[in-house]
C-alpha cells in the first residue's frame, strides 16, 4: 500500500510538473530607456505583474535596455536571433523604415483589423499610419511627442520676461537673455534627438506646418526657399551669438545639464523630459511650456509625432505573446495606469477620459497640443536622410555651413532615398 | 650473404642487398627495416599528424576569420538592405559609390591624422614618461603604476569621462583655464572643426601611453650601462647620452611601439564614438566609424564592405611599408 502511494505521488508530481513547463512561456520585452529609474520600475513592474496575473504560466522577462535605432542597438539585438520578443522604441517613419527595410519587424496590419487596435488609437493616427508604408503598418504607437521650449518661471518672473508670440519678439527676448550672462537657449546636437528638436521648431517656426509637411511628402524640395527658412534662421542664431558654437560639442546631458543648472534660460523638449528632471532633481512646478513663437498664423504649435512604438522582430520566440502584449497596453485599465501615474511622460495614443496629467508642466504640454502637432523631421525623415540631417545641424551650430548650402545637402539625399 | 650482427644494444644495420632471411635474425631485421622505413617517411607522418592535431584551430580559424573575410568580399558585391534580405549582385556598384562619397574620403584623410597623432601622442608620451620615470629611485614603482593606470580603464568609458572634462561651460579644462587666468585659451574641445581630432585623439592616447610607457622602461633597462660610463668618461652632457646612448639603444622597443601604435590608432573607434559620434558635421568621422554607421544605422552592409576591404587594404600597405622602414633601420 505504502509502495503504491509512494509511486502514485511520484507519477502525480511528474505529471504537474510537465504539465506546468509546457504552458511555461517566458515573454523577452525591451521595455522603456529609464527603467532604471525607481519610479518608472515601479510602475512597469506592477504592468509585468498584473499582466503576468492575467496569463497564467507566462512571465514577463524585461531585457536590459541599451539602445535604440538611431544607434543601431535594436538592429544589432535582432540580428543576434537572441533578442527580445516585443520592443519598445524610440520610433516614427524614419526609423521604422530602417527596420522595415532590413526585414527586421513584422508587419501588423492584420492585427490593427483583428485585434481592434484601429480602433484604440486617435484615427487621424491611424490614417497616418496607413499612409506611410503602402497600407503596410510596422508599429503600435505607445506615446506621441509634443516639443517645445521649457522655460524656469522663476528667472522669468524675476527678470519680467514671457515668451512672446512673434518671432520677432522672441529674437528680442534671446537678446536680453544673453545680455544678463545666460544662455538664451541650449541645445545638445552631438545626441540626435536634441539636434532635431529645436531645428524641428525653427523649421516649423518660420515656414509653417503645411510647409515642412509637404516637403516630407517631397511635394517641395528641401532647399526651396520656404523650407530653407527654418535652417537660416538657426544659422543667424549663430553669427549673433545666441546660439554659442561650442554647443555643438555638448550632447542631451550637456545641454539638458546647463538649462537645470539655470545656466540657459531654454530648452526644447517633448513631456519625456519630465523623466531627465526628475533624474536630476530638478523642482517639476518651476517648469514652463509654450510653443516655439512663429509669425505665421497656427504654425505656434508643438512639433512631434509618434515618438515611442511597439515592434515585433521577425525573429520573435512568442509572436502570439507578444501580440498579446500589445493588447494588454493599449487596453483601457493599462493605459489609465500609465497616464495618472507620476513616472508619466508621454502623450498617449489616444484620448484617456477623467485622468488629470500627474505634473503641472504635462498639463501645459497636454493644453498646447490640443489642437495637434506638428512635424518633428526627425521622426518623419527617411533613415537614409536622418545623418545627413542631423550632421547638417552640427555644422550649422558649429559654423561650417550655411542655411542654403545644408538644406541643399539634405534634399540631395532626399532625392537619393527610396 | 650478409647477416645483421647484434653486438650488446648497438643493431649492426644490414647491408643494402641483404636478402630477407627466416627466423630470429630475419624477423629482426625485418621490424629493424620497417623501422628505418618508418624514420625515413616521418616527414609524411608528421605532416599527417600535425594535420590532425591543428584541425580543430584550423577549423576554427576558417569559421572565425576565412569565412568572414570571404562575407565581407561577398557583401562589397552586393546591395543589402539588411541580414535578412536576398542581397542583389551589383557589381562594383558599392565601389563606384565609396568613390563618390566624399564622406569616404574625409573620413581616410581623418583615420591618416589619427594615426598620426596617436603616434606621436600615445608613443612620444609614453617615452617621455619612461624617461622621466626611469631615473626615479625611489618612487619609480608609484609613478609607473599610476601612469599604467588609465590603460586598464575601457575606451568607452575614457570617452565619457574627457567628454565631460571637454564640456566647454562645466568641464574641468575650460574651467581650469579660466582659474589660471588663461580665460583666453578656454575652447570648444568638441565643437571646433580644427581641434575635435586632435581632443578626442588626446583621450585616446591618454589611455595607451602607459603601456608605451612600461614597454620602454624595459627597452632602458636593457642599455648596456657601460656605454653611459664611456660617454661619460669622453665628457658627453645628458643630452648628448639621450642621442647618442639612450635613443640608439632603444631602436628595437622605438620600432615595436610604433608599428603597436599605428594597429592601435588604426583601430580607433570607442572614443570617436562616444565622445562625437563622427561629428561635428563629420569632422572626426574616422573609416572605423562610418563603417558603423552604414552598417548598423543605416544597414548599407555592401557599402560598409567595401570600406571594410579599403580598411585592410590600408592596413596591409602601412604593414609593408613600415617593415621596409624597419628593415632599412636595421641594416
Amino acid at each position: 500500500m505504502l509502495k503504491f502511494l509512494a509511486r502514485s505521488t511520484a507519477l502525480a508530481a511528474m505529471l504537474a510538473a510537465s504539465s506546468l513547463a509546457a504552458h511555461a512561456e517566458t515573454l523577452k520585452m525591451w521595455g522603456p530607456e529609464q527603467i532604471t529609474e525607481p519610479l518608472v520600475a515601479q510602475l512597469w513592474n506592477g504592468i509585468k505583474a498584473d499582466f503576468e496575473k492575467s496569463n497564467p504560466g507566462v512571465t514577463v522577462e524585461f531585457m536590459p535596455p541599451t539602445g535604440t535605432i538611431s544607434n543601431g542597438a535594436v538592429q544589432a539585438a535582432i540580428q543576434s536571433d537572441a533578442g527580445p520578443d516585443v520592443i519598445l522604441t524610440n520610433s516614427g517613419i524614419g526609423r521604422i523604415s530602417v527596420v522595415k527595410n532590413a526585414k527586421q519587424v513584422m508587419p501588423l496590419t492584420e492585427q490593427y483589423e483583428k485585434r481592434g487596435w484601429k480602433d484604440q488609437i486617435y484615427p487621424w493616427l491611424y490614417t497616418e499610419l496607413k499612409g506611410q508604408f503602402g497600407g503596410e503598418i510596422y508599429e503600435v504607437p505607445d506615446g506621441l511627442d509634443a516639443l517645445g521650449i521649457w522655460y524656469h518661471k522663476d528667472l522669468f518672473a524675476q527678470a519680467g520676461w514671457k515668451i512672446p508670440a512673434s518671432w520677432s519678439e522672441f529674437e528680442a527676448l534671446m537678446k536680453s537673455i544673453e545680455e544678463t550672462g545666460l544662455q538664451p537657449i541650449a541645445i545638445g546636437p552631438r545626441t540626435p534627438g536634441s539636434a532635431g528638436h529645436l531645428f524641428g521648431n525653427l523649421l516649423q517656426s518660420a515656414s509653417g506646418k503645411e510647409v515642412i509637411g509637404k516637403a516630407l511628402r517631397r511635394e517641395i524640395a528641401w532647399d526651396d526657399p520656404s523650407v530653407a527658412a527654418g535652417a537660416i534662421r538657426l544659422q543667424k542664431l549663430v553669427e549673433a551669438g545666441d546660439i554659442k558654437k561650442e554647443m555643438a560639442g555638448l550632447d542631451l546631458d550637456g545641454a539638458s545639464r546647463l538649462w537645470f543648472n539655470k545656466r540657459a534660460a531654454m530648452f526644447v523638449a517633448g513631456p519625456w523630459f519630465t523623466a531627465n528632471a526628475r533624474k536630476a532633481g530638478y523642482d517639476l512646478t518651476n517648469a514652463g511650456y509654450a510653443p516655439m513663437p512663429s509669425d505665421i498664423k497656427g504654425a505656434a504649435m508643438p512639433t512631434g509625432g509618434v515618438g515611442w512604438s511597439w515592434l515585433v522582430p521577425v525573429n520573435s520566440k512568442q509572436p502570439e505573446l507578444a501580440m498579446k502584449w500589445i493588447d494588454f497596453m493599449l487596453s483601457d485599465a493599462v493605459m489609465k495606469k500609465r497616464a495618472q501615474d507620476p513616472a508619466s511622460t508621454m502623450i498617449y495614443p489616444r484620448e484617456i477620459a477623467g485622468v488629470e496629467p500627474p505634473t503641472p508642466v504635462l498639463k501645459d504640454i497636454f493644453a498646447a497640443a490640443t489642437g495637434g502637432v506638428g512635424y518633428n523631421p526627425s521622426v518623419y525623415l527617411p533613415g537614409t536622410v536622418l545623418d545627413t540631417y542631423f550632421q547638417v545641424i552640427q555644422g550649422l551650430i558649429s559654423g561650417q555651413i550655411g542655411g542654403e548650402e545644408g538644406m541643399k545637402q539634405i534634399q540631395a539625399k532626399m532625392a537619393e532615398a527610396k | 650473404m650478409a647477416i645483421p650482427e647484434t653486438s650488446g644494444s648497438k643493431v649492426v644495420a644490414p647491408l643494402r642487398d641483404a636478402p630477407a632471411v627466416a627466423g630470429h635474425t630475419g624477423g629482426l631485421s625485418a621490424r629493424m627495416s620497417k623501422r628505418r622505413t618508418a624514420r625515413s617517411a616521418s616527414p609524411d607522418g608528421d605532416a599527417g599528424t600535425a594535420f590532425w592535431l591543428m584541425a580543430p584551430a584550423l577549423g576554427l580559424y576558417a569559421v572565425f576569420t576565412l569565412l568572414p573575410i570571404a562575407a565581407t568580399f561577398w557583401l562589397s558585391f552586393n546591395s543589402s538592405a539588411g541580414f535578412n534580405t536576398s542581397a542583389s549582385f551589383v557589381g562594383f556598384g558599392n565601389y563606384a559609390k565609396a568613390a563618390h562619397d566624399p564622406i569616404v574620403w574625409k573620413s581616410l584623410a581623418h583615420t591618416f591624422v589619427w594615426l598620426a597623432y596617436h603616434v606621436v601622442m600615445a608613443g612620444g608620451l609614453g617615452l617621455l614618461l619612461a624617461l622621466a620615470v626611469s631615473r626615479l629611485r625611489i618612487t619609480q614603482v608609484f609613478f609607473r603604476t599610476a601612469f599604467f593606470l588609465p590603460h586598464l580603464v575601457s575606451l568607452a568609458v575614457v570617452g565619457v569621462i574627457w567628454a565631460n572634462i571637454y564640456d566647454p561651460f562645466f568641464g574641468l579644462m575650460n574651467t581650469a583655464l579660466t582659474r589660471i587666468g588663461l580665460g583666453a585659451f578656454t575652447q570648444g574641445w568638441l565643437s571646433d572643426p580644427a581641434l575635435v581630432l586632435f581632443s578626442v585623439n588626446l583621450a585616446s592616447s591618454w589611455q595607451g601611453f602607459g603601456l608605451y610607457m612600461l614597454l620602454f622602461i624595459a627597452g632602458l633597462q636593457n642599455i648596456d650601462r657601460s656605454l653611459y660610463d664611456a660617454a661619460e668618461v669622453d665628457g658627453a652632457n645628458s643630452f648628448q647620452k639621450l642621442i647618442h646612448v639612450t635613443l640608439p639603444g632603444l631602436r628595437e622597443v622605438t620600432t615595436f611601439v610604433v608599428s603597436l601604435a599605428m594597429i592601435n590608432g588604426l583601430k580607433g573607434f570607442a572614443t570617436v564614438f562616444v565622445m562625437t559620434n563622427g561629428g561635428p558635421f563629420y569632422q572626426s568621422e574616422l573609416i572605423t566609424t562610418y563603417i558603423y554607421r552604414l552598417a548598423f544605422q543605416s544597414q548599407d552592409h555592401g557599402l560598409a564592405a567595401v570600406l571594410c576591404i579599403l580598411l585592410s587594404l590600408l592596413a596591409i600597405a602601412i604593414t609593408i611599408v613600415f617593415n621596409r622602414w624597419r628593415a632599412r633601420l636595421s641594416q
